[in-house]
Order: C-alpha cells, then sequence, then structure tokens
C-alpha cells in the first residue's frame, strides 16, 4: 500500500494531520489552478478552503481507481464554478478586467504569458482541459473524469487548445486569436 | 516535451501561488471544526431525546412510589384513635369572670339595650357551653 493509500485511510478515519500531510503537496497547484478560474485571489482562496474542507468531509467517497489529484481538481472546478455562480447572483455583471488575479500574480518577464493569452483565446473548458494535461501531467482519462466529458471530446479539445496556442505562441495570429476553441 | 508543452510548463511556474500564513490557518482551523461524513455515520446517534424520556419517566414513577411507600408506612405507625380515661377532678375549676354588664343600662337607648342583652344571652350560652365542655373532658 503506498503512502498515500495510508494516508487517504487515515484521513478516512478522521485524522486531520493524515489528511493535512496528504493534500500538503497539492495545495500550491491547487490554488496556481484556481487563480486562472476565479475573478479575484481572495477568490480563489477562498474555493481552495472550499475545495480542501469538501475533499475531507467526503473523503470516504473517493475511489482509489483515480488519482487523488484527479479527484481533487474535480471538487476544484466545482467549487470553483459555484463561487462564479454565487459572484454572478450577487454582482451582477463580473467581466472586470482590472480584476484578472493572474495580473497580480504573474511575474513580470520578456514575454507574455501563455496562460493569459490562453485564458482570452480558449474557453473555460478547454483551457482546464489544457491546464491539467500539460501542468498537472493528467491523462486524457483523468482529464474527461475532472471535466465530466468524453475522452474523444477531450482528446478533440486538446488539439485544438494547442493549435490556438501555437498560433499565439508563435505570433501568427490571424483572426485565430480572437475565436474561442472548445 | 515539445515547445508549447514546455513553454506552458515554465509559464504557469510564474504564477506566484504561494499558500499565505493566514490562509493556512484559515484552512487548519476549517478541517478540525468538522469530520469525514463515514466518521460521522459511523458514530451511533445519540437519542437524547428518547433517554431524556426514559429518564425523566423513571424518575416520575421512582418519586411516586416514595409517596405511596412514605403514605403507607405513617398510616401504619399512626396509633389508633383510642378513647382515653382521665381521672375526674385533676384539674382546678376554671373561674369564668362574670362581667358586670348592667352599670350603664340607664343609658342605653332601646335598641341598643335590646342588642346588649342578646350578647348577654349569647354570652350565658357560651357561658354553659364551656362549662358543658370542660365537664366532658375532664
Amino acid at each position: 500500500m503506498s503512502d498515500e493509500l495510508k494516508l487517504i485511510d487515515a484521513a478516512k478515519g478522521g485524522s486531520v494531520d493524515a489528511f493535512t500531510e496528504l493534500v500538503h503537496g497539492y495545495r500550491e497547484g491547487l490554488l496556481r489552478f484556481l487563480l486562472t478560474r476565479c475573478s479575484s485571489h481572495a477568490d480563489a482562496e477562498d474555493a481552495l478552503q472550499d475545495t480542501l474542507i469538501n475533499a475531507y468531509r467526503y473523503i470516504g467517497s473517493y475511489n482509489p481507481q483515480w488519482r487523488f489529484s484527479t479527484w481533487l481538481y474535480r471538487i476544484a472546478i466545482r467549487n470553483a464554478g459555484k463561487l462564479r455562480k454565487e459572484n454572478l447572483a450577487e454582482l451582477g455583471d463580473p467581466a472586470d478586467p482590472g480584476a484578472d488575479p493572474l495580473a497580480h500574480c504573474i511575474a513580470d518577464s520578456e514575454r507574455d504569458n501563455l496562460w493569459r493569452s490562453a485564458k482570452r483565446v480558449l474557453s473555460d473548458e478547454v483551457f482546464a482541459a489544457m491546464w491539467l494535461r500539460y501542468v498537472e501531467d493528467m491523462s486524457v482519462r483523468d482529464i474527461a473524469s475532472v471535466l465530466e466529458r468524453s475522452s474523444s471530446w477531450t482528446k478533440v479539445n486538446l488539439l485544438r487548445g494547442r493549435r490556438a496556442l501555437e498560433v499565439e505562441m508563435n505570433g501568427t495570429a490571424g483572426n485565430a486569436g480572437s475565436e474561442a476553441y472548445g | 516535451m515539445d515547445k508549447l508543452a514546455k513553454r506552458l510548463r515554465e509559464d504557469a511556474a510564474t504564477i506566484d501561488a504561494e499558500i499565505s500564513a493566514q490562509l493556512d490557518s484559515r484552512i487548519q482551523a476549517s478541517l478540525a471544526a468538522i469530520e469525514p461524513e463515514t466518521v460521522r455515520r459511523q458514530r451511533k446517534p445519540r437519542r437524547r431525546p428518547v433517554s431524556f424520556w426514559l429518564a425523566s419517566s423513571l424518575t416520575g414513577v421512582a418519586a411516586t412510589l416514595a409517596v405511596i411507600a412514605v403514605l403507607n408506612v405513617v398510616d401504619v405507625d399512626e396509633p389508633a384513635a383510642v378513647s382515653r380515661t382521665v381521672a375526674d377532678n385533676t384539674m382546678p375549676p376554671i373561674e369564668i369572670p362574670v362581667l358586670d354588664l348592667d352599670v350603664e343600662a340607664a343609658t342605653l337607648t332601646g335598641p341598643l339595650a335590646r342588642e346588649l342583652e342578646d350578647l348577654q344571652a349569647d354570652l350565658k350560652k357560651a357561658e354553659e357551653v364551656m362549662r358543658g365542655d370542660v365537664r366532658i373532658d375532664f
């Protein structure tokens, strides 16, 4: 039995320490991902907190046939979506370009951050699929599970996302730059 | 790893996602305040209302039994009414003072005189009753 499975079993028995150790390595990656999906840094932190709380509360429903990170990201995406809906209901139009948390979190560099371009040209789901594939190294099957989509949908949209970002990266964007893929 | 994948990975790493101490303590506090559903379900539900009702009922029954027992004990221990014979003339005769109520009769009007007579009659009756009682008891 791997260390992760032992920690999961201990967490299922109510050990907060085991759960904390279990998710410690995932927290930064989750927050980084949530920063790309939430409208503010504070929302991303709230979504991370909710994600970890829900994961601990419902850890009994975790199925070891999936990677633990797959399960965590699935919860994170749901929480981010829920938070966005709540903000929409409370604040109306959330489209505040100055509120992009990525703009504050990306270190200054000579080149533009490709994920900011991705956010501009890809739909939310395709962006998430690209992130999970290229940052979290998830398989197509895992990505499909996180996004609750079919494997074929995931493959097709990963390919579309790649093409769109290659265009952005090579600076040869024609009309493709304004087209949202997915 | 192709060029795009490498670039995406590098750019993701430049996004600052440090967990602040404040967020960490918030998360820890939240986790400490909850427990997994599996643990919660395994724990037997505390049927406080039923046990409370049971305890109240037992207390009530015990109290009733105690009262009944006390009453029974009192009934048993209480001595039966016994007529005691007391020797006659063991007490000296009680001297009942006789009031001289005719002192101011001349100054009374008719109704008041009648009232005085009634009072005297009542007093006499009471005196007789008292004498009778004293005679019976002693």
